[in-house]
């Protein structure tokens, strides 16, 4: 990752959605991107130019955008028509971007169109964000990483947070091996980052 | 198991067969293709290589951006000519428009006061319309414009709202029925398509538009809401009190019924229509 001073920073065409720049390089701000938010707290998987990436629940395309920047190819599903449309101009211009319009709950729909990837990385709101997991598990190669921003408020509004994060640990340990869980204040409230490893 | 890809099928001996290398195509072959996730494997893009399809990784890549890219832009389009997207914009337009209305003919009455010391909406009964009429004439300069303005755009609502009325009786007949097409299209608007109305179970129809009084009462403590949206139809605000509640519900109850006759059948049911009614104006009765 490369850091200027301590701001995260990505190279990369900027003004994909108007981030500052710092010496050439964009800004990728911690509070609006929960990965940003996840590095800036010292946790996470370092992003390696050899990196296959598959991004449930790209949305706009803004973390997306500064993934695409470190990795070697970055497939975004996003399911909603409205947040695709961006996602497609920012994929217009960033040639390490697939951009792949399908629900990430349903992953027969874009099967056809994948490859085994190094990391996934799930940020969808949704409340059955492990069912989700799991069915993407067949994606990640051995050894291959997992990281999934926990949006409790998601999963049930009316939970206590650290309740939730707690069952959906242990419902992810019977898939994966949990190597980090941590939230992500003061960036993002009742958001949890946890990194995983396929054994 | 032969496993059917992007670019081609590939059997189990490992033989593919190519789909060609024109975007177009290959995206039209591909959108139709489910894996069957207990045999898939992903994709090896050699694969894709030795099939002939590509030379090299940045063309692998290149190749399936343009065909996933169509995909998409397929998928957007289709998801917009759904008739009731448009509907959703117009009604959201609709209520837009009532505030800014509503924001601007209270600023024009505060600055008409200070021009004239003799007005005062007090003791009498005032409607915007005539009030705006007023401004107009007896103000001059930059509030007469505006007024003339609030005016005019009061006009364009007028005619929105019919527009999304009759709008609303096509993309939802039953429901608009039951309860006129601007509430009908203010429910479809919260519920964010008739797809999503028509899988909400009655009791969420019933508080739509209430959320904020849905939620504090699930916190705890407040009693909870016994109507949203809902609420501006006749027979609920009219109904007494003591019955609201369950004229309220009843509503709801058929609403959700109604929501998927037009989802799933898409015209209107009349017989469905009378038994409602029928069912609402009991529940209205005083017992």
């Amino acid at each position: 990752m490369i850091w200027i001073g301590n701001v995260l920073v990505s190279p990369g065409e900027a003004g994909v959605y108007g981030e500052r720049t710092l010496d050439g390089y964009r800004v990728w701000d911690p509070y609006r991107s929960k990965l940003a938010a996840l590095y800036a707290l010292g946790g996470g998987i370092d992003l390696e130019p050899w990196m296959r990436v598959l991004y449930l629940g790209a949305a706009n395309g803004t973390t997306v955008s500064h993934v695409a920047d470190y990795v070697e190819t970055v497939y975004a599903v996003e399911f909603a028509p409205r947040p695709m449309q961006d996602l497609l101009e920012v994929a217009r211009r960033r040639k390490r971007i697939v951009p792949i319009m399908a629900d990430a709950s349903r992953p027969e729909e874009y099967a056809p169109f994948m490859e085994a990837v190094d990391l996934i990385y799930q940020d969808v709101a949704q409340p059955d964000q492990v069912e989700i997991a799991k069915r993407n598990l067949v994606f990640l190669k051995p050894g291959g990483r997992f990281i999934l921003m926990l949006k409790t408020r998601s999963v049930d509004v009316r939970r206590d947070p650290a309740g939730v994060l707690e069952e959906t640990l242990a419902l992810l340990e019977r898939h994966l091996e949990v190597v980090e869980a941590r939230w992500l204040e003061p960036y993002h409230h009742d958001h949890a980052a946890i990194v995983c490893t396929r054994a | 198991m032969l496993q059917r890809y992007w670019f081609g099928d590939l059997d189990e001996d490992g033989c593919c067969r190519a789909a060609g290398t024109d975007p177009a195509v290959l995206a039209e072959r591909a959108s139709g293709l489910r894996a069957d996730m207990e045999s898939y494997t992903p994709i090896n893009w050699e694969v894709a290589r030795d099939c002939g399809v590509v030379g090299t990784r940045e063309e692998y890549i290149a190749l399936l951006r343009s065909v996933c890219m169509i995909i998409a832009r397929h998928k957007i389009a289709r998801s917009y000519q759904e008739r009731d997207v448009a509907l959703l914009q117009m009604v959201r337009m609709l209520d837009e428009l009532d505030n800014v209305i509503n924001l601007l003919s209270e600023r024009a009455a505060e600055w008409y006061q200070v021009t004239d010391p003799s007005f005062s909406r007090k003791y009498r009964s005032l409607p915007a319309k005539k009030m705006l009429e007023m401004i107009r004439r007896g103000a001059d300069g930059g509030l007469a414009a505006v007024a003339g303005e609030i005016e005019r755009l009061t006009e364009v609502r007028r005619r929105l709202m019919r527009e999304v009325s009759a709008m609303a009786d096509l993309v939802m007949p039953n429901v608009s029925a039951l309860i006129g097409g601007l509430v009908a299209a203010r429910l479809l608007s919260r519920a964010g398509g008739l797809a999503e109305l028509a899988r909400m179970p009655g009791s969420t129809i019933q508080v739509l538009g209430s959320e904020q009084a849905l939620f504090s009462h699930l916190r705890g403590g407040s009693p909870p809401p016994k109507h949203g949206i809902i609420f501006q139809h006749r027979r609920v605000h009219n109904a007494p009190k003591e019955v609201r509640g369950r004229v309220a519900r009843v509503l709801a109850a058929k609403l959700a019924i109604a929501a998927r006759i037009d989802y799933y059948r898409g015209e209107l049911v009349p017989s469905f229509i009378e038994g409602a009614q029928a069912r609402i104006d009991e529940a209205g009765a005083r017992a």
